[in-house]
């Protein structure tokens, strides 16, 4: 029990263990729901419920109404649950804090102003679920989902991801890389 | 609402798995891609794994069905992995770590990072009717799996993908296949 305790209290832990427990999740996923786990498509969901509330004439679409349907599906569950979990995490460890720009690798890369950290994240978020669409599904829905099951989809997704990853932080960290 | 509760408690456990993986950082996703810390591709081969040893054994016995399988669609899959490796490294996130770090109270997670995601959302759902269908046309061989697609014995790819998986930690770990911090 101790030993647990003391695990539960550890900031970070070995990445097998977490995945190993990521992976427990997976199977529990499929058995109790016999759906996948995944992230980006949550936020369609909510996206078109945002939507049909403002401009319901634009969001009347195929997309909206059939292929990601607007409102709260297993999918926003699984977004609270995940934002909970990370919450829940934080507690653990006693990391739990309110906080900005509190990565200091970031700083080297970017620089230490706020305003550029929110306009980056902003601009990757967009990219980040515009592209998550495309592919059918992003890191969790696609890559960790579809990889379990072993997809070819998910293998694509995956090299497609590093070889892209790679060149871009080479141009982000240029002589530092 | 059985079905609400089962997400609910899966999903804190996913926030959880990737809180405690430190994938919640911006410097630990980047650092993947600059191949100086390879936690992600552990993480992500570790649960691959692990989760395919229980489902395709389950599925075997007769105990269970796969839900839909995600499609493969060659040139969608490729050029969306592709857009989605640069917005990972330059935000150092992906929608489920930035929904994680939003819990642990990281405001850059919390305001820009999910606004981020709902406009992206907006974007593709209004513009979905005309990319999504050219894309998806090429190459696509719909809801597959390797085993079934190769005509191979589903356990025995399991048991092959483990190995491969296995070899490439005793790679990182032992043989130390990575670049070293500067």
């Amino acid at each position: 029990m101790n030993w647990f305790m003391k695990q539960l209290r550890k900031e970070e832990w070995s990445p097998y263990a977490a995945g190993a427990l990521l992976g427990i999740v997976g199977i529990l996923t499929v058995v109790l729901s016999n759906k996948l786990l995944g992230a980006s498509g949550g936020f369609e969901n909510i996206a078109g419920l945002f939507g049909k509330a403002i401009a319901p004439a634009a969001f009347n679409n195929t997309y909206f109404n059939f292929v990601m349907p607007a409102g709260i599906t297993y999918s926003v569950i699984l977004l609270v649950g995940i934002f909970f979990g990370g919450m829940l995490g934080a507690f653990s460890s006693g990391t739990f804090k309110l906080r900005t720009m509190d990565d200091a690798q970031w700083k080297t890369a970017y620089g230490s102003q706020p305003w550029k950290r929110w306009a980056m994240l902003f601009f990757g978020a967009i990219l980040l679920e515009y592209a998550a669409g495309i592919a059918g599904g992003c890191t969790s829905g696609l890559a960790i989902s579809g990889g379990m099951l072993l997809a070819p989809a998910a293998f694509l997704f995956i090299g497609g991801m590093f070889a892209s990853g790679i060149l871009t932080a080479l141009v982000v960290y240029g002589k530092r890389f | 609402m059985y079905t609400y509760i089962v997400a609910l408690v899966l999903g804190v456990f996913f926030g959880f798995a990737l809180n405690k993986a430190g994938l919640t950082r911006y410097t630990k996703i980047v650092n993947q891609f600059r191949l100086t810390d390879m936690a992600v591709l552990k993480f992500m081969m570790t649960a691959l794994v692990v989760t395919m040893l229980g489902v395709y054994p389950l599925r075997a016995l007769g105990l269970i069905t796969f839900p839909t399988v995600p499609a493969t669609y060659i040139l969608g899959n490729v050029v969306g992995g592709l857009v989605f490796g640069v917005g990972m490294a330059l935000a150092g996130f992906c929608p489920g770590t930035c929904v994680a770090g939003a819990g642990e109270g990281k405001l850059d997670y919390i305001v820009p990072g999910l606004l981020g995601f709902l406009v992206g959302a907006i974007l593709y759902g209004l513009t979905y009717q005309w990319v999504f269908p050219p894309i998806a046309s090429v190459a696509n061989y719909g809801s597959v799996v390797i085993p079934d697609l190769w005509n191979v014995n589903p356990i025995l790819a399991v048991i092959v993908f483990a190995c491969m998986a296995l070899v490439l930690f005793y790679l990182i770990d032992r043989m130390g296949m990575h670049r070293k911090q500067a």
